[in-house]
């Protein structure tokens, strides 16, 4: 008997390239993961510059004491779209763009599950920024209420909150339309053998983090709806005066705030889990436990909301409770950081640009770790709280984190994209370009925090000059090494040097080992078998 | 995404008989697939309530639309995941079995009066008595043309018509 079974790989032949959509319609109506991919990352680098200059108008005003530059009404607004703009039009963007462009790829399938639901999931965005940005030109100007958008300064604040509230509820639409699309595509489309415990580890870390936001999506949305009926449609639920409680927002926006930072950091783990064995030349070590202690983490960050409200008032059993399950994260992000550096070990090292800015990740996030352990314990959060300590903790998380891991990641799979290499060079001058102006912005705020400057204000004491502007120095310098990253893009895309089929040896998932460089049109048109 | 790629196929042709079979290629454990959206369902009703029980309760409206989109998205799941064609030529009969969306349907002809007919937009049926039956609905031009030659050979004499 012959049998002839399509279970060889397979991707599209160049004559369907040939067919691709051209024009505006490509991306207009692009239902290819890898189109929308490209989408979403181009999207998320230029909120990347939008947030990056009303940081660097932030550092700006904060060079000298006093008042030198904007009014405090523009300050603050600045620090709230700042923060809106980078955790949810820049940062949480470039992981879907990864997502997009590798979960098909790494589990063996042609596309992701809804293609078109993946268009309208994108093309949600852009309105969304828009918003926010117009927000800003709203009479009285951009609402001053920092990211967190607390009652009562949220339902007092100007027509820029409601366009903030909306813009918010469209990112919350489309995330929610990507992470099922995710969850789907990843449980439903797995080619003949890649049994969940053989994906690569960012595919497990998408699957994790789409989990997340799926769960915590709707509380958000009802925060921000709260805070609308509060405004107009005459409810208190935020409003002491008439029976609410204020304290509830940060109850429920830390519900959703707490995981967001979980949101963020699980698919930079994924990348960074991707490119450190790549180039330690050796599978990833404990690979399960990798697994498990990523859902460990996600499952401890519905615990631990309250540890950002230490200072709202709660019994002192909450904040025993709330301290100890704090800590407890250390333990799954220790076994992650051990796996890391246990991957290197004795590994076939080098350090190329991807590499070097995992390497970056791995040493300023344990840093950006390990102030969150600082700020952990009740007594010193208490003396710490809305400090530049705590601005610095969280920079450290989510740039030296997230960013660090995006950067490392585009670099990684840049020649896959493009099939061309970068410039190396000027890769890793970027590389120390960023890590060095990076550190020079924030590890000073450690200091000022430690001496008491408080976060969100657009003049201080005498005694912060000197750190702030060796910070605002430094944000200058990060900012324009940013533009560098955007020259070798560009560059790589236009005149890049032809990429080798296979430029990182030690590359051992499918989107390497299964599919040409560059990635065809369509990929996988016939599942391959993973052994 | 072309339709082909979300089907695999298998084509046995042996002295007893033909078979081709496609299927949808789904990795779907139902078991997997219940616990992650039920769960899922579960925790998101579960802080929404407790949040309601807080006096947060317009949470609990944006958990249940999203909770009737994860149902949406597992139902079109599960209706797709059993999707197949079989087409199985034993002595003179020809069976075909197709489910497709939820609904299952067979037929069965007699060899010697079966014709295979291109219909509209490269489609292909089997003709018998009046009948139309369309093969090959899952596959692209390509392997449609594979699956006619294969049973060409078979209906010899039986040949193509408009």
């Amino acid at each position: 008997m012959e049998a002839a079974h399509a279970h060889t790989p397979g991707y599209g032949h160049d004559d369907h390239d040939a067919h691709k959509p051209s024009g505006i319609k490509r991306w207009v109506m692009s239902t290819n993961h890898k189109d929308i991919g490209t989408m979403y990352l181009w999207f998320s680098f230029s909120m990347f510059l939008v947030g990056g200059v009303m940081a660097l108008i932030i550092r700006s005003e904060l060079f000298q004491p006093g008042l030198q530059i904007v009014q405090p009404d523009f300050f603050n607004s600045m620090i709230t779209y700042h923060g809106l703009i980078m955790v949810f039009g820049a940062i949480m963007p470039a992981f879907v763009g990864f997502a997009n462009w590798l979960i098909p790829m790494q589990v063996g399938a042609p596309d992701m599950a809804f293609p078109r639901m993946n268009n309208l999931s994108f093309w949600l965005l852009p309105p969304a920024a828009l918003l926010l940005i117009v927000a800003q030109f709203m009479p009285g100007g951009g609402a001053g209420v920092g990211w967190t958008l607390y009652a009562p300064l949220s339902t007092q604040a100007g027509p820029a909150m409601d366009l903030t509230i909306f813009a918010i509820h469209i990112l919350g639409m489309s995330s929610i339309m990507g992470s099922i699309n995710i969850i789907t595509t990843i449980l439903n489309m797995r080619a003949p053998g890649m049994t969940l415990m053989k994906m690569p580890l960012f595919c497990w870390t998408w699957l994790i983090t789409a989990y997340l936001l799926v769960a915590v999506m709707p509380v958000l949305a009802g925060a921000v709806t709260m805070t609308l009926t509060d405004r107009h449609f005459g409810t208190h639920f935020f409003n002491a005066a008439g029976g609410g409680d204020p304290v509830l927002y940060q109850h429920i926006f830390w519900f959703f705030g707490h995981p967001e930072v979980y949101i963020i950091a699980i698919p930079a783990f994924g990348v960074v889990s991707q490119v450190i064995p790549a180039f330690s030349r050796k599978p990833l070590f404990g690979y399960a436990s990798m697994v498990y202690a990523t859902a460990s983490i996600a499952i401890l960050s519905f615990m631990v909301w309250a540890h950002h409200m230490y200072t709202a008032g709660m019994p002192v059993e909450a904040q025993l409770y709330f301290m100890y399950a704090t800590v407890l994260i250390a333990v799954p992000t220790g076994v992650k950081v051990f796996n890391w550096v246990a991957t290197m070990w004795r590994g076939s090292l080098t350090f190329e640009t991807p590499m070097l800015f995992a390497l970056g990740f791995l040493f300023l996030f344990t840093l950006g770790g390990f102030t969150g352990l600082v700020l952990s314990i009740v007594p010193v959060d208490v003396q710490l709280h809305d400090t530049y300590y705590v601005v610095a903790h969280f920079h450290y998380v989510m740039v030296a984190g997230a960013l660090f891991s995006a950067f490392a990641g585009i670099y990684f799979w840049l020649p896959k994209w493009t099939g061309r290499m970068y410039n190396e060079t000027l890769g890793k001058w970027h590389f120390w370009l960023s890590l060095i102006f990076f550190n020079v912005t924030f590890f000073v705020q450690h200091f000022l925090g430690l001496a008491g400057m408080p976060r969100r204000i657009p003049d201080y004491a005498l005694q912060f000059a000197e750190f702030n502007a060796i910070s605002s120095i430094g944000a200058w310098g990060f900012g324009l090494a940013q533009l560098l990253f955007l020259y070798i893009v560009i560059k790589t895309i236009t005149s890049g040097e032809k990429a080798p089929e296979k430029p990182w040896e030690g590359a051992d998932s499918l989107e390497w080992t299964h599919l040409p460089t560059p990635a065809p049109w369509h990929s996988f048109e016939t599942p391959p078998v993973v052994k | 995404m072309t339709r082909e790629a979300q089907f695999e196929s298998i084509l046995e042709h042996d002295s007893a008989g033909f078979t081709y079979f496609k299927r949808y290629a789904s990795s779907l454990d139902l078991r997997l697939l219940l616990l992650v959206f039920g769960s899922l369902a579960l925790l998101s009703m579960v802080i929404a309530t407790g949040f309601a029980v807080a006096g947060a309760w317009l949470i609990l409206p944006f958990a249940g639309i999203e909770m009737f989109a994860l149902g949406s998205v597992a139902w079109l799941v599960l209706r797709r995941a059993g999707d197949f064609e079989r087409l199985a030529l034993r002595g003179d009969r020809v069976l075909i079995e197709i489910r497709e969306r939820g609904f299952s349907q067979q037929f069965e002809f007699n060899r010697c009066w079966v014709r295979l007919v291109s219909g509209a937009a490269g489609s292909v049926a089997l003709r018998s008595h009046g009948r139309d039956v369309e093969i090959g609905r899952f596959c692209d031009e390509e392997s449609r043309q594979a699956l006619v030659q294969a049973l060409r050979s078979r209906f010899d004499g039986n040949r193509i018509s408009n």
